[in-house]
Order: structure tokens, then C-alpha cells, then sequence
């Protein structure tokens, strides 16, 4: 059986080419709505069929007006929304629709207490990243309803409101673009991205989580594109293997993170 | 209600602040809590706490704030009933399984909604109120405008940090630290990556994304105008020192505003003390505006320590006082006395007697007690720091 791929696209190219794939959902990062992105979409420009919105910045309260605007017009190609602000959660709840609601709160959702509350008011949520394969297995084992599981790519660790290499660029009196490396005293890189919503922080390398194909009790296997070529991209939608040998980075999931530096 | 909300690590901490104004304190027992490596309460602890406070009228939130992993779900229930048992005035909780756990299990909690959760619009506030939160502790990157729309069109309790430090990211929405040094910092490991430094696409400039403190002295008045409940200070890890100069500082201005004879002045002044204290600037951050370059910081940590902490009165009798010395102090110093329900005075240091009666020059030695002649009355717990500004200067 073919693995359904929830494919996060960040340029218009890649849909063209992957277009012709039947197990392959588009999810469209929305023009001022989403933070992270090279590329966001308007409404207009989604054109293809049963396509999904993402919708990740945390709303203030013009945000969340925005939204309900956003909400009345969305065509009827978009089939479904994954969405972090739980003010989303709570419109998606109380005004009519048919999407598909999947809830991708960033770094929460680690146990499978929590995802079974809010799977009372959505239909999907997407698995935290920051836990292990071993914790990731018992929520699929335990969800009431089938899950997402991010499977592949840059994972967005940090997200802040403030304009950060905006304000690195005023106070310098220089010019870094807002899509940057950066690297910190022990050699570890990261990308960091900014626009007019914040500035996000990902992983310098793509997580490679394709050993989790497969998996039972699962929706979609979403796939971020995100600094990502469009080659790679196709490879490792076509891919059999889980390619760890071109692709090494395991993120959390082989160790549990520390809590305590030391026990009491 | 109006509230000056404190932070205490420990017992001695949870007092001083009382003592010196707070109306309720946040502490975290040893699970659970996102300052995993303060020292934190044990439940004969808590209930201690919580036994002071209430004799003092005041009250205590307990936090159960991290992100539950499976594992960390056991003993959960028994935990929060245990908080219930001990009449914890409320929980404040950022995972939804915590809410979970208190509803299905009719535990008699009442439930604040964490920072951690980022709570920026009303409609979020509205699904957390219908699942019986009563408090929402809004995301520190709240403006103006999002704290009165949510308070306006939900009517929920709404506390709003004033003082401390600030993290780069969303509260909840970052795990640098996890990834950098595998410390979880949503379940209290956090390694403060963002106030490292670190280089952008290898140019020699240092890239930096430390934010200075948030301070709202300038805003209370106004915060209070738009409905907000509780005022928060942040710094579970902070010292005795630290959480009596801000709550002392705090508790005048509230004072003030509560019987309109606050002047710009005053605010001026408590700015700088605090600012000193906590060896940060600090600005209002995201309520007024956007934070630009001017809100951060851009060469890493720029704490500049002092060693204005002279010491803590132990006792005050037939006009002398037993001092516990903090740090270094001689005859001659011009220092300056704050405590509770006082207003700080000056003072000269004319004479030091060591702990057998003898004078001596200079208190060298931290924990060193020694006598001071004093012309009146100073409650114990009063502190003494060297007098860097004088409110004449303000005036």
C-alpha cells in the first residue's frame, strides 16, 4: 500500500512536477498566515484539487479576524487546514465547515493524553518531533483517531514575533539576508528565516524520519520541502529505502532529552 | 482584584516576597515544573507554603507547566490531588492532559493557562476557558490591543508579566536547547541557547538574539485601566535580593497608583533600582510596539554583577541591629535600609562591632554577622544595599 504523503510546498515548480502523484496531499503555506516560508500562497493561486491550507503563525487579535475573513473564502478545492493556534482550533470548532482539521502544535502534543483531548475537536494532529520513536509508537498505539507524522525535513525549533535579522541588519548597519545560516560555538548550524510575522529557527539538517513509513494508525506522512531541492524532494517521495545513508540526521528521536541536569 | 504575582524558588524566597509585598506567589514542587533545576518545594514544603500564605490572607499557584511526555503522565492524578489536598489556591498548567486529568477526575483545582501556551487572540482563550480554565497568563508578546480584546470579549481573569527576563522565541515554541545540548526546555532543561552567540553566515559580526528585560513600570496604570488581574514577575531562579528589590519597588508603585499620587518620577527611580538589581536593561517590549534592535542585546550576555547586597537584618533591639553580612562593607560606606511595610532611609556606617562586641573597620566575609548602631526601628528580613541613586535626583 502506498504511503500517503502530506508534501509542505514552498515553491510552485514542485507541484507541477509531483502533480501526477495520486498518494500525494499539497499543503499550501498561506500568504500572512504562516512564518518559516520562502514562499507563502494566496487562495488564488492554489489551484489544485482536495488541497490542504497551513496556517502556523500565532494570531493576535487582527490575526484571528483575519482568519475568520480568510475562512469565509476559501474556495472549494481546499479540503482540509493544519493550523498550531489553538484560537484556530476554537473558530474551526464553532463556525460551520467541512475541512479536514489537523492540529500541528508546535513542540506540544507529546503524550497521547493530549492528543486524544484535542482529537475530540479536530480530526487529525500531527505527532510532536521532539520525542522519541519508542514515544512516538504508544501514541500511535493510543490515539483515538489516525495521526500525522512529520517525516521528513528542516524542523522548525524556534519562533519568535521579533524581526531578527532585521534588527541584527539595523543594529550592524549591514545587509544579511532573510534567509541566513547561522552557527554556534560548538559548530552546530542552523538556517533561520524571517518575514514580516517573525523569524523562524531550523534544524541545519533535514530530519530523516522515513523509517516510520509504514507505521499504523496514520493519516498522512508530512513531508516540509523547505530548503529542500525539488530533486530530493522527488527522491525521496519514490524512495523504497529510507535512504539514512544520504540522510543521517535522527533529531530527538533515538534519545530522550534531559530534564534535569543533575537528580536531586 | 489587582495582584502583584512573585516568583520563589524555595521557602525563604516565598516568604521574603510576601513579606516584602507580593499578594501571591508561583512556585513549582519537584515535578512537573519548568524550572527543573531551582531548588523547588517538596510537598511537605508546599503545604507549608501554603499554610503561610494563607494565615497571611495571601496565595499560592502551583506550576505544572511542562510538556507531559507519555511517561510523565504517571502519577500525575495523584499529584494534582495531592495539590488539591493541600488547598493550593491554583495550578498553572500549559498541556491540555493536565486540564484533562483535573476535569475527568473532578479534582478541585482551579486551572491557570500558562504562558507556555502562547495566548495571543481571544478565541484561544475562549476554548480554554469552556475547558474550565478561569486564568489565562497571556504570551509575554502580547500588545496592548490583544490583552484588552481578550479581556473584553472573553472576561477571563488575565495575568501579564511586568518584570524580568524575556525569551526570544514564544514561550513553548522553542527547543534550541534540545536540539544544542539535549536539554528539554519544555520540560524545565532549558539551556538559554538564544542568549548565546553566534555567527551568520560566517561574518565576523556576532549575531545575537538576547532580548533585554521586560519591565512595565511605565504601564501598570494603564494595564489596570484595560483589565488586567495580575501582575507577574518573572525569576523562579532568582535570589532573595532580587525578588525583595522588585516587589518592593512594585508594591510603592502599586501603592501609589492606588492613591493617585504616583509621579513620573517615582517610576523613574524604581526603574533604575530594579534595572541594577538584575544587572539588565529592560523595556516595555512587545505592549506599546514591535521590540526593534534597540530591544535586544548584541554582544551575548552583558550582565554587569555588582555587589550591592550588604546584608539582611536578623534582628533589631535597644537600638542596634544584628546584620547578616551579604557582601564586603566598611565604616564610612553610605548605604541604604529597605524592608517590609518601611520606606527605605540612608544611613551612614559610623561604627562596626564584630559578633564578641569588638569594633571593627570592615565586615569582609559573607555570613559574617555583625552589630550596627541604629536610631530606630527596622523589621527583621529589612536588607541593606549600598545607595547608588537618591530620590532627590528625581525629583
Amino acid at each position: 500500500m502506498k504511503n500517503n504523503y502530506l508534501l509542505l510546498v514552498d515553491n510552485k515548480n514542485l507541484i507541477s512536477k509531483l502533480k501526477e502523484e495520486s498518494n500525494i496531499t499539497f499543503l499550501f503555506p498561506i500568504k500572512d498566515f504562516t512564518v518559516g516560508f520562502n514562499q507563502a500562497f494566496t487562495l488564488d493561486e492554489i489551484k489544485e484539487e482536495n488541497a490542504f491550507i497551513f496556517v502556523n503563525r500565532l494570531l493576535d487579535h487582527e490575526g484571528i479576524l483575519a482568519f475568520k475573513s480568510l475562512l469565509k473564502k476559501l474556495p472549494s478545492n481546499i479540503k482540509g487546514i493544519v493550523f498550531d493556534d489553538i484560537g484556530v482550533l476554537e473558530v474551526l470548532k464553532t463556525t460551520p465547515n467541512s475541512l479536514v482539521k489537523i492540529l500541528f502544535l508546535n513542540h506540544f502534543n507529546c503524550n497521547f493524553v493530549s492528543i486524544n483531548a484535542y482529537l475530540e475537536d479536530c480530526d487529525s494532529a500531527l505527532v510532536s518531533t521532539d520525542i522519541t520513536k519508542e514515544e512516538v509508537n504508544t501514541i500511535l498505539e493510543q490515539a483515538s483517531k489516525p495521526l500525522v507524522l512529520y517525516t521528513f525535513g528542516h524542523i522548525n525549533i524556534m519562533y519568535s514575533r521579533r524581526k531578527l535579522i532585521t534588527n541584527y541588519n539595523e543594529h550592524f548597519q549591514t545587509n544579511a539576508p532573510l534567509v541566513s545560516n547561522l552557527t554556534n560555538d560548538l559548530k552546530q548550524e542552523f538556517k533561520i528565516l524571517e518575514n514580516k510575522y517573525g523569524t523562524v529557527i531550523y534544524t541545519g539538517k533535514p530530519f530523516n524520519g522515513l523509517y516510520m513509513r509504514g507505521s499504523k494508525n496514520v493519516l498522512y506522512y508530512l513531508i516540509n520541502t523547505v530548503f529542500l531541492s525539488d530533486e530530493e524532494v522527488i527522491d525521496i517521495i519514490n524512495s523504497s529505502t529510507d535512504l539514512t545513508a544520504k540522510y543521517d540526521y535522527t533529531y530527538l528521536s533515538e534519545n530522550e532529552t534531559i530534564v534535569r541536569i543533575k537528580e536531586r | 482584584m489587582i495582584e502583584l504575582l512573585a516568583p520563589a524558588g524555595n521557602l525563604e524566597r516565598l516568604k521574603i516576597a510576601f513579606l516584602y509585598g507580593a499578594d501571591a506567589v508561583y512556585i513549582g514542587g519537584y515535578e512537573y515544573s519548568l524550572r527543573a533545576n531551582a531548588i523547588n518545594f517538596s510537598k511537605n514544603e508546599l503545604k507549608e507554603a501554603v499554610e503561610f500564605a494563607h494565615n497571611l490572607k495571601k496565595r499560592v499557584y502551583v506550576t505544572v507547566n511542562i510538556v507531559f511526555h507519555n511517561k510523565d503522565l504517571n502519577g500525575l492524578k495523584e499529584y494534582l490531588e495531592d495539590l488539591a489536598a493541600i488547598r493550593v489556591d491554583a495550578v498553572i498548567v500549559s498541556d491540555i492532559a493536565v486540564i484533562k486529568t483535573i476535569k475527568d477526575n473532578h479534582i478541585p483545582l482551579e486551572i491557570h493557562l500558562s504562558t507556555q501556551a502562547s495566548t495571543l487572540n481571544y478565541e484561544a482563550a475562549l476554548y480554554y476557558k469552556n475547558l474550565g480554565v478561569k486564568r489565562i497568563v497571556l504570551a509575554r508578546e502580547a500588545s496592548r490591543d490583544d490583552i484588552k480584546d481578550i479581556k473584553d470579549k472573553t472576561g477571563l481573569d488575565l495575568e501579564c508579566f511586568i518584570q524580568g527576563a524575556m525569551c526570544t522565541s514564544f514561550s513553548g515554541k522553542c527547543v534550541l536547547s534540545n536540539v544544542a545540548t539535549n536539554r528539554d526546555s519544555n520540560r524545565g532543561g532549558c539551556a538559554q541557547i538564544c542568549r548565546w552567540v553566534f555567527l551568520i553566515n560566517n561574518e565576523k559580526d556576532v549575531f545575537s538574539m538576547t532580548p533585554k528585560d521586560l519591565n512595565m513600570a511605565t504601564y501598570l496604570e494603564d494595564m489596570m485601566g484595560i483589565g488586567v488581574n495580575s501582575f507577574k514577575v518573572e525569576g523562579r531562579m532568582r535570589s532573595v535580593y532580587y525578588i525583595a528589590t522588585v516587589i518592593y519597588e512594585y508594591r510603592h508603585l502599586f501603592d501609589k497608583i492606588k492613591s493617585n499620587t504616583l509621579r513620573e518620577s517615582d517610576i523613574l527611580y524604581s526603574n533604575d533600582i530594579i534595572n541594577r538589581c538584575a544587572n539588565r536593561e529592560s523595556t516595555p517590549q512587545f505592549y506599546d510596539k514591535m521590540p526593534t534592535s534597540l530591544e535586544q542585546y548584541y554582544l551575548g550576555r552583558e550582565e554587569v554583577s555588582n555587589q550591592d547586597f550588604l546584608g539582611i537584618v536578623q534582628e533589631c533591639k535597644d537600638n542596634v541591629i544584628l546584620l547578616e553580612e551579604r557582601n564586603y562593607f566598611k565604616v564610612g560606606d553610605v548605604v541604604e535600609f529597605f524592608g517590609p511595610n518601611m520606606e527605605a532611609f540612608t544611613y551612614k556606617i559610623e561604627e562596626i562591632k564584630d559578633i564578641l562586641g569588638q569594633n571593627i573597620e570592615v565586615a569582609r566575609h559573607p555570613r559574617m554577622q555583625v552589630y550596627l548602631p541604629i536610631d530606630r526601628m527596622v523589621p527583621k528580613d529589612t536588607m541593606m544595599r549600598l545607595k547608588v541613586f537618591d530620590k532627590k535626583d528625581y525629583l
